[in-house]
């Protein structure tokens, strides 16, 4: 049962890394960062990791999609060709 | 565990990829953050035994998974969000300076 | 002639990604082969002996803080350096975001989360040694109050609730006390960065005061990282 989840959230995991990169609006991307890693926190802890997934979803998911979306807003919101 | 493997190579390939290829700035650091995570994630499956349970030790356990590549991890993390930072605080200084993001635009300006 | 210059480009990219991708391919085969029936003599020193030599319970806090402690010291240099790069970076000058102010729901909820953030922030440095958590982990919890403040009211109100030169110094305290509390282990005639080998009473393993060093090293880990957090996240929205 554990094995078809952690199945599963590997492959969610592969199609949201391929949404964030072959989308063309740039914010869409930068809010797919955060489900990324969440995806990336429940395979950390299903993997027995705890340490490690609470500075994901810390660090990884939180303040690096504030750092994004801070960029966004310096820069001209433009799409991507 | 064979399949994550094979998830850890597709994602590093898609960031080196995404690096290489793509013209926006902020999507090439959007690259680079793609990378870490496959290189974060590569050290937690390294460090899985099937059966273990985590390393908090509050009683005597009989499988433990590996605790060395689980705080290599954790070092990882930390240094990969303030790198991303410097690297986006260039990309605005580009910016402010330029007026574009695009690299080929980047390139032409330089002459 | 210049699609197809362009097509070729492309395609040279996906060739070289994908012979990457077959390389590692081969690598990692080798690796899952290797690790089925290899041992792991270190780390099965630290599962089996760590929690005597340390007294923490929490094997990856006595990694980082006790037998890979200089690591760690390396790392907090990172950070101080990516603070010190960005503060370098952008002159300080007014904040320029764009956007709608927010309603009083936005400013209400901010209120209203600010303290439990800073119980869940200390809660993760002091308990480091006994659960998930650490230094690092608390710190940037502390770190998003002054972020939140910067993102619901102006940056003024934010540095003026949290003073930039206090920050300052308070990530200057960090990195001094994490050096001066490793100084202690020479002192006591042992390595720099000893905690039991240095005759440190260790306590009884589980409890909230025990592991020697270990919760002072956190403590001090979690106010360097949280000072430098905001400094960076500060300097960011600065830049004009």
């Amino acid at each position: 049962m554990i094995d078809l989840i952690f199945n599963m959230l590997m492959i969610f995991l592969l199609i949201t890394a391929f949404f964030m990169v072959f989308t063309k609006d740039i914010l869409t991307s930068v809010i797919t960062l955060p489900i990324f890693g969440a995806i990336l926190v429940v395979i950390f802890v299903i993997l027995q990791a705890p340490g490690p997934a609470i500075a994901e979803a810390v660090i990884a998911s939180g303040l690096t999609t504030f750092f994004f979306v801070i960029t966004i807003n310096k820069t001209e919101y433009e799409q991507n060709e | 565990m064979q399949i994550s493997y094979i998830a850890v190579i597709i994602l590093f390939c898609l960031g080196i990829y995404t690096i290489i290829s793509n013209k926006n700035i902020i999507k090439m650091v959007m690259g680079f953050t793609i990378l870490e995570s496959s290189l974060i994630l590569l050290l937690i499956l390294i460090s899985y035994t099937p059966g273990g349970t985590a390393p908090i030790l509050d009683r005597q356990y009989e499988i433990v998974v590996d605790p060395i590549p689980q705080a290599l991890a954790l070092t990882t993390i930390v240094i990969g969000g303030s790198v991303t930072a410097v690297m986006l605080a260039v990309t605005i200084k580009l910016y402010k300076r330029y007026r574009t993001l695009n690299v080929d635009k980047l390139r032409k300006l330089r002459g | 002639m210049n699609r197809i210059n362009v097509i070729s480009k492309k395609l040279y990219k996906i060739g070289l990604v994908v012979s990457l991708a077959i390389f590692l391919l081969f690598i990692f085969y080798d690796i899952h082969n290797l690790e089925s029936n290899s041992k792991r003599y270190l780390s099965d020193h630290y599962i089996s002996e760590g929690v005597q030599e340390t007294g923490a319970i929490n094997i990856v806090t006595s990694v980082l803080y006790d037998y890979r402690a200089f690591d760690t010291l390396g790392e907090a240099t990172v950070l101080l350096t990516a603070a010190a790069i960005l503060s370098f970076l952008v002159p300080i000058t007014k904040d320029k975001m764009r956007g709608t102010p927010f309603t009083i729901i936005v400013s209400q909820t901010t209120q209203v989360f600010i303290p439990f953030l800073a119980i869940l922030g200390m809660y993760l440095i002091f308990f480091g040694h006994l659960a998930p958590g650490g230094g690092f982990v608390g710190g940037v919890v502390i770190a998003l109050i002054p972020i939140l403040l910067t993102i619901t009211y102006r940056v003024e109100f934010s540095e003026y609730k949290f003073k930039p030169d206090k920050k300052k110094v308070s990530e200057d305290i960090g990195a001094i006390g994490f050096v001066l509390i490793g100084l202690l282990g020479i002192l006591t005639g042992s390595n720099f960065l000893a905690n039991g080998q240095a005759n440190v009473s260790l306590g009884d393993a589980g409890e909230l005061i025990s592991a020697g060093l270990i919760p002072y090293l956190n403590i001090m880990i979690g106010i360097k990282v949280g000072a430098g957090l905001a400094i960076i996240f500060n300097s960011l929205i600065k830049e004009k």
